[in-house]
C-alpha cells in the first residue's frame, strides 16, 4: 500500500513532511524504545511511535524507515521535522493511540 | 579467501560529544553509508550500523562522548568505541538485556533500556570489552563479512 492511501485510510492525520509518497508500505512496527526499534523492526517498514524528538529521525534513517507516524496525536519537535525532512522521510501524527492505528493499519493489510 | 577481503584497511573514525543528541546516530549512519558505498552487502552493513549507533549513544549517555572508529580489513570490520567515561561497573550485568543505569530523563526519550550493549552483542561476531572504573571504556566489535561457519564468541574483560 501506498503511503499516500495510508494516510488517506487513517482518520485524524496532520501531516509534517510529505515525502515518498508512492512509496510502497508492506510492513510495520510499533515500538517506543528506540533501541528495541534498531535491534527489532524489520527494515522498510512504517514505524509507530509515541517518541517525538530528533533521535527518532536517526534510529528511522537507519533502519530504512519510509514512513513514521506519531501516535495519540503527539506534535513532533521542530528537530524531528527538519531531520525528516532532510532526510526524505514522511512524518505524520495520527490522534488515535499506538493501539488502534495499528489495527488500522493490520486492517489495511500492513504486516508486521 | 573472501571476494571482498582487503589488503589494506580502510579506517575512518568519528568524535562523538556527551548529550549531543542532536547529533547522535550520524556516525552509523554515516559508517552504514560509507560501507554500502564500498560494495559490503545490505546485510552486514545493517549490523554494522546497529552495533555502530548502540556504541555511539552508550557514548552519548554514559560516556561523556568519545571515539568510534571504523576498520575494514582483511575478513572483517571491527568498530571500535573508546570513552574516558565512569567505566562499567559490572559488564556481566550490562550484558543482560533490560538492565541499565541510565536516569529517567534520558529513559523518558525512549534511550536507557536496558538493550545497548545486548544489542551489540546480538549483531556482532565477535566482542570485546575493556572497562576501568574511573578511566572509561573499549568496544570493539567484530563483523565478518562472510559469517557463514563461523562461530559467535565474546570476550569480556574487565581490568
Amino acid at each position: 500500500m501506498k503511503i499516500r492511501d495510508i494516510l488517506g485510510n487513517l482518520e485524524g492525520v496532520t501531516t509534517h513532511v510529505a515525502a515518498g509518497e508512492d512509496v510502497e508500505i508492506t510492513r510495520g512496527f510499533v515500538g517506543d524504545l528506540l533501541s528495541f526499534v534498531m535491534g527489532s523492526a524489520p527494515e522498510k517498514a512504517l514505524w509507530v511511535t509515541i517518541q517525538n524528538h530528533v533521535n527518532v529521525a536517526a534510529v528511522a534513517l537507519l533502519k530504512e524507515v519510509p514512513l513514521v507516524l506519531l501516535a495519540s496525536g503527539r506534535v513532533p519537535s521542530l528537530e524531528l521535522k527538519d531531520q525528516c525532512h532532510k532526510e526524505g522521510i514522511a512524518l505524520a501524527s495520527v490522534n488515535m493511540d499506538s493501539f488502534e492505528v495499528c489495527g488500522r493499519l493490520f486492517a489495511m493489510g500492513v504486516r508486521n | 579467501m573472501n571476494p571482498l577481503s582487503r589488503q589494506e584497511p580502510y579506517v575512518i573514525q568519528r568524535e562523538v560529544k556527551p548529550l549531543d543528541f542532536l547529533a547522535a546516530g550520524e556516525t552509523a549512519s554515516d559508517f552504514k553509508e560509507t560501507l554500502k558505498s564500498l560494495g559490503i552487502p545490505p546485510e552486514i552493513c545493517r549490523k554494522a550500523s546497529i552495533v555502530t549507533y548502540e556504541a555511539e549513544m552508550n557514548a552519548v549517555i554514559h560516556g561523556g562522548g568519545g571515539i568510534i572508529a571504523l576498520e575494514l580489513a582483511g575478513d572483517r570490520i571491527t568498530i571500535v568505541a573508546s570513552d574516558e567515561g565512569p567505566g562499567i561497573e559490572n559488564v556481566s550485568l550490562a550484558m543482560q538485556e533490560g538492565y541499565t543505569t541510565a536516569p529517567d530523563s534520558i529513559r523518558e526519550l525512549g534511550f536507557g533500556a536496558g538493550m545497548g550493549l545486548p544489542n551489540i552483542k546480538k549483531y556482532s561476531d565477535e566482542l570485546e570489552i575493556e572497562t576501568e572504573l574511573g578511566k572509561g571504556t573499549t568496544l570493539r566489535a567484530v563483523i565478518l563479512l562472510d559469517p557463514s561457519g563461523e562461530e559467535v564468541s565474546d570476550l569480556c574483560r574487565t581490568v
